[in-house]
């Protein structure tokens, strides 16, 4: 206490030198309206870039929490937005298909080979059989080859020995599509005659003419086509609409008529 | 001690009134207005108290500024100059500053001239500050504050040495 005496004592005439400026200033801004006006601004200015500066300090500080919010809402928000795109994505495709489905993820995928496989994690348990359809989002995946109880490998579309029914969209022209091995971006449409009007760019969908798929499924777009075979057919490059490299999700199609189908067949 | 507070009072007096009554109705080329009052806080002896200087000030400027309706802007700019005297004579008369009347008498005339003109300087650049209040008025603020000054100066000097001499 007796410190803080002290102290006042010894900056006396500071605090009267203050004192008397705020007196003095206080004069001038009552009595005169320009300074009135000016200090009127000065203070508003102050008080404006004090506050912005305390709003970003805080705002700075409180960006962790701003930040964890923000991912959970985007979280939330992936969660909606997956769940949309399955759906929209899969009304067109899935629309068209009239037997159960079986959502299933796929837990070993290559590209590289001559016959690539693919292996999902749903089995008999789930209702899943051999020679069942396999789809993606964009479009056919492949065949199911074996079925244990939870697991079955699916014969991909990248594979040498599969050969898939499938027409221009566009015409309905019958055709097949194979692959030779080579790029896994680009399969072979067959058995076009030259006489089918084609362009680069058309779609190509499945035929339905087979057990495995139904009609209308998309598979691609020719990219390229060659018409000087003697043989009378096209040799189309067909861009698949899936990519295989990245494959994660697939539905295995059951279309129950399959066995009335070949029993009417092999009777 | 009661002859020369009386001596002062009328000194200080005769100043101010001098202020008021021409120097202030004083206005050449509508720039020059001599401020021959801020002798007072000049001529305000060392040995004497600081404090009673700070309130001196008050009082004399709270005056021009009521005669001459600048609300504050004197008085501050007198305030000012007396709160910073100390130090200014620090600056203009080393370790003489501490010595009674020693600025008047047995000093330099550079230190007399430094101080004289620190003091006429502060206090006009402060008022015209005050008055012109405005940022893109700087080159006024500091035309009027340098012929203002150098007047004012001339004036103030040629008073001092008549009161001295007295």
């Amino acid at each position: 206490m007796q410190s803080i005496i002290n102290s006042i004592v010894k900056n006396r005439n500071l605090i009267i030198y203050i004192f008397l400026s705020l007196i003095t200033f206080n004069f001038l801004y009552q009595k005169s309206p320009i300074h009135s006006t000016n200090i009127g601004k000065i203070a508003t200015f102050i008080s404006g870039t004090s506050s912005s500066f305390s709003s970003s300090v805080s705002s700075y500080f409180s960006l962790r929490s701003k930040n964890q919010k923000l991912i959970t809402e985007n979280l939330e928000l992936k969660k909606v937005e997956s769940k949309y795109n399955i759906l929209s994505q899969n009304t067109e495709n899935l629309s068209i298909l009239s037997g159960p489905i079986t959502s299933a993820e796929v837990i070993l995928n290559s590209v590289n080979k001559n016959k690539n496989i693919i292996v999902i994690n749903k089995g008999l348990s789930e209702g899943v059989n051999k020679e069942m359809g396999v789809i993606s989002s964009n479009g056919i995946v492949g065949i199911v080859k074996n079925v244990t109880d939870n697991y079955s490998s699916i014969i991909s579309l990248l594979n040498i020995d599969l050969k898939i029914n499938a027409i221009l969209k566009k015409s309905s022209t019958l055709g097949s599509i194979s692959w030779d091995g080579k790029n896994p971006k680009i399969v072979k449409l067959n058995d076009i005659p030259l006489s089918s009007s084609i362009k680069v760019g058309d779609t190509i969908i499945t035929g339905g003419m087979s057990f495995y798929f139904p009609k209308g499924i998309p598979i691609g777009e020719i990219i390229d086509y060659d018409n000087s075979s003697l043989e009378g057919y096209y040799e189309i490059d067909i861009l698949i609409f899936n990519d295989f490299s990245s494959l994660s999700n697939v539905y295995v199609i059951d279309r129950s008529d399959n066995e009335e189908i070949k029993d009417l067949l092999y009777e | 001690m009661n002859r020369e507070v009386f001596r002062n009072i009328l000194i200080y007096s005769t100043i101010l009134t001098l202020q008021i009554f021409i120097f202030n109705h004083i206005n050449l080329f509508e720039i020059i207005t001599p401020y021959i009052y801020i002798l007072i806080f000049i001529i305000y002896k060392t040995s004497y108290d600081k404090t009673l200087l700070l309130f001196l000030g008050f009082l004399s400027g709270i005056i021009i500024d009521l005669s001459i309706q600048t609300y504050g802007c004197h008085t501050f700019a007198t305030i000012t100059i007396c709160y910073l005297r100390t130090k200014i004579e620090k600056t203009s008369f080393g370790v003489n500053a501490n010595l009674p009347s020693a600025m008047v008498k047995g000093t330099k005339f550079s230190s007399r001239a430094f101080f004289f003109l620190s003091l006429i300087f502060i206090h006009s650049i402060i008022y015209y500050s005050l008055i012109f209040f405005n940022i893109n008025a700087i080159v006024e603020i500091f035309s009027y504050t340098i012929i203002n000054s150098i007047i004012t100066f001339m004036i103030v000097w040629v008073i001092s040495k008549l009161i001295s001499n007295k």
